[in-house]
């Protein structure tokens, strides 16, 4: 290509070439099991990932049928405090956080970024064991009666919980661990192993956004394995900390518990935002819009969260001193956010959308995570939060932005890089089906919640019978988002059996079924285990779709690319014809 | 002038390792990246203790606190000084060692890495003698809840420091670290020196504050 790169280029053909790949590892074990393969680890992460989404999925239906009669359907109150608190610990911890930094980062980034795999690729597999054992201490929990304060399980409720809330303590403690082990080894496989030539400003926004996700998850999720540790050791040596019979303070808990947490709802909805942002413009063939912008929101983001975390404590009697600033802060994580929302539309803007899954997808990301993000605008201000703390309003705004952000934003990915990891393409019937079932489901649960709300329904209760005296529409309304739930059952059934029946039965992908243009797409599907024989040499950012690719030492590409991969921009852009 | 001639010594054994340095020079760096970040991290999990300790004594009615009555004994600072000299004095003899690795005197690093180890276990008898003597308890107040856990936390990073030492020291004279190949030296040292920082932090914050 041009002359003034070719330099970086030879230094680094000395030891990118084809001769320092080691042979593949032999037997099931070393292959499958204790895999070092960052692509067989994602895939591990999806698979149990995924079957904890159906257990804690399965909790929230328990919810859901117990809430369609006022005075509680199927379960004793006691237990419904067990289903709603394992419900979000096993959502957040167990799901959310393994599905979208542990599955789609250990898949997607290395081969983003142009890499053989991550930098410490045995750290990479301890932190995915860790993973299914924090699980099964989290279950056992339930041998013991289970935790019963909610997914923050503050104290001083907490400590009635005995042995099964110090199970609780210990398995988010450890899945702590292996949250920020996969931060650290993300940020040191951005910053140490880019391909030559791909400067910061060239990264896919993918790699930004699981960048920013890595900085959460190394440095808040401490915070947290420092509040369930001090928490474990009060439960266990009943050390006071938080018992405030003997000076402890149950605030303190909240203060540690929320600087995890609050970065912990971005560290689900960044990569979100980094799959939107690649989704976006190749199912639109037009240049993302504002790339810096983009890529720079995520670190902005990223940082603020550190700084916002009392808004969920406003009406713990926090100073008022103190709930200004925080308040003016969640104004402020807004900005950055607002601007992420405004270049995709933007991106679509004028574009030639193809309709597909993954890209239907992204549009119900765009409404339902935009109309989850207004509500949390509703949410910062003290006065409103005051009133709306303890009532279904907070549901339906916190699942507007995970169920309808970061869940849409995996499921946008899902089969988007189905086809890269397999080399078969999903059904597209199928995944539209799939789509349109889990949109309306979404939307018909969590859209009454903001009026039942706004009425006064509390959260965590069992049982209405008062609010159903005061407000009658509110056993219809239940009723109503219990139907509605059981489609987003239906679309994960749907999902899972598309993506067993696709192994099969699925056309052949190819390299670059989507007409694609960061790195992953220039290696065959299913990529080589050593991913790139030569290590790509970058030139510039992967989104103009109207230019060449700007790779060099391509050896991969066998089939060229499909022709709507050549689409020129239908009108005239900066970066048009 | 000693020094002059080893560097040249050095390059020597370097040019020799010239092949395995080439790959082994990202490695070392990826390595060291890994490593300050885990130690950052680690940093933060006794941040977020010295947050609960700092606001659990702001917001305590007196400090020390009292317990049936009683209000509870101050530490002993004098002794955790004496003890602190010995920590900090692990520091120094650390970095001696790995200077002396590098001038590849494997007689004085060794020297200096047995000195090392010595005081390091030195400084948890000491801590050993302190909780036996301190006259708080773990479980009564927030004070000793603090005190406990993070000086716990910290005697159990040198306690995890000095084993590592230990097997760094027989590593090297198994001969498992070669020319410029000793990242695991440079991560033993940044290690104990990092357990030296945040004693400065505990021995400010419980001590002298």
């Amino acid at each position: 290509m041009q002359t003034g790169q070719t330099s970086t280029h030879d230094t680094h053909d000395a030891h990118g070439a084809a001769d320092h790949i080691h042979p593949p590892p032999e037997g099931f074990v070393a292959k499958y099991i204790f895999s070092l393969d960052h692509k067989v680890i994602g895939f591990q992460y999806f698979i149990t990932a995924l079957l904890m989404m159906m257990i804690a999925g399965s909790f929230a239906e328990l919810i859901r049928l117990q809430l369609t009669d006022p005075k509680g359907a199927i379960m004793s109150n006691d237990t419904y405090n067990v289903m709603f608190s394992m419900h979000g610990t096993a959502m957040v911890w167990l799901m959310l956080i393994p599905m979208v930094t542990g599955a789609l980062g250990n898949f997607v980034m290395p081969l983003q970024i142009g890499a053989r795999d991550v930098a410490f690729p045995w750290l990479n597999m301890v932190s995915f064991w860790i993973f299914p054992v924090a699980a099964v201490i989290l279950f056992s929990s339930l041998l013991f009666g289970g935790p019963h304060a909610g997914w923050t399980e503050y104290p001083p409720i907490s400590l009635a919980d005995g042995t099964a809330g110090a199970l609780w303590c210990l398995a988010i403690f450890t899945i702590g661990i292996s949250s920020t082990m996969t931060g650290l080894n993300f940020m040191v496989t951005i910053i140490k192993m880019r391909a030559p030539g791909m400067t910061w400003t060239r990264m896919p926004l993918f790699v930004w956004a699981t960048f920013a996700t890595a900085l959460m998850n190394m440095f808040a999720t401490v915070a947290l394995s420092a509040a369930v540790g001090a928490l474990f050791i009060e439960h266990v040596f009943n050390v006071p900390f938080f018992d405030a019979t003997r000076g402890g303070s149950a605030v303190l808990y909240e203060h540690m518990f929320w600087f995890y947490s609050h970065p912990a709802v971005y560290i689900f909805i960044i990569p979100a935002f980094g799959i939107v942002s690649e989704v976006l413009p190749t199912f639109a063939r037009k240049p993302i819009f504002g790339y810096k912008v983009i890529a720079f929101s995520s670190m902005a983001i990223a940082l603020l969260s550190f700084t916002v975390w009392a808004h969920h404590m406003f009406p713990s009697g926090l100073a008022p001193w103190l709930q200004i600033p925080f308040m003016i802060l969640t104004y402020a994580i807004g900005i950055p956010t607002g601007i992420k929302v405004f270049s995709w539309v933007a991106t679509l803007w004028g574009g030639r959308i193809h309709y597909s899954t993954s890209m239907l997808y992204a549009l119900g990301f765009l409404i339902t995570f935009t109309f989850g993000g207004i509500t949390g605008i509703f949410l910062a201000s003290v006065p409103v939060d005051l009133h709306e703390h303890g009532t279904y309003f907070v549901v339906a705004h916190f699942h507007y932005v995970v169920g309808g952000g970061a869940v849409m934003g995996f499921l946008a990915a899902i089969p988007y890089w189905y086809p890269k990891a397999t080399g078969r393409m999903m059904s597209e019937r199928l995944g539209k089906l799939g789509f349109w079932l889990f949109f309306i489901g979404l939307n018909g649960t969590f859209l009454p919640m903001h009026w039942l709300g706004l009425e006064g329904m509390p959260r965590r209760y069992a049982t209405y019978e008062y609010f159903a005296k005061a407000f009658p529409d509110a056993v219809f309304w239940n009723r109503f988002e219990t139907a509605f739930s059981f489609l987003m059952v239906a679309s994960v059934g749907l999902l899972v059996f598309n993506a067993i029946w696709s192994l099969r039965h699925g056309k052949i992908a190819g390299i670059n079924p989507w007409g694609a243009r960061t790195l992953e797409w220039t290696i065959s599907s299913p990529p080589p285990y050593y991913n790139f024989k030569k290590i790509p040499q970058v030139y510039d950012r992967p989104y103009d779709f109207d230019k060449p690719l700007p790779y060099g030492n391509l050896d991969n590409q066998t089939e060229p690319f499909p022709e709507y991969g050549k689409v020129v921009m239908p009108v005239p852009t900066p970066a048009g014809a | 002038m000693a020094t002059a001639v080893k560097s040249i010594e050095l390059q020597a054994v370097e040019a020799r390792y010239h092949d395995v340095d080439h790959v082994y020079g990202e490695t070392r760096d990826i390595r060291l990246l890994g490593f300050v970040f885990f130690l950052l991290a680690d940093c933060l999990l006794f941040s977020s203790f010295i947050f609960s300790y700092i606001y659990l004594r702001t917001s305590a009615p007196a400090w020390p606190p009292f317990l049936d009555g009683k209000q509870l004994p101050w530490f002993d600072t004098s002794f955790a000084a004496m003890n602190s000299i010995v920590l900090f004095g692990s520091g120094v003899t650390m970095h001696f060692a790995l200077e002396s690795w590098k001038n590849l005197n494997k007689r004085m690093f060794n020297m200096w890495l047995v000195a090392t180890i010595v005081l390091g276990i030195g400084f948890l008898l000491g801590q050993a003698h302190e909780y036996s003597s301190v006259g708080i308890t773990w479980q009564g107040t927030t004070m000793g809840a603090s005190f406990f856990t993070l000086t716990g936390m910290h005697g159990l990073h040198v306690f995890i420091g000095v084993v590592y030492l230990i097997i760094l020291g027989l590593q090297a004279n198994r001969g498992v670290y070669t020319g410029s190949k000793y990242f695991g030296l440079t991560a033993g040292t940044l290690y104990w020196h990092f357990v030296d920082v945040i004693w400065v932090a505990l021995f400010f914050l419980f001590y002298l504050w």
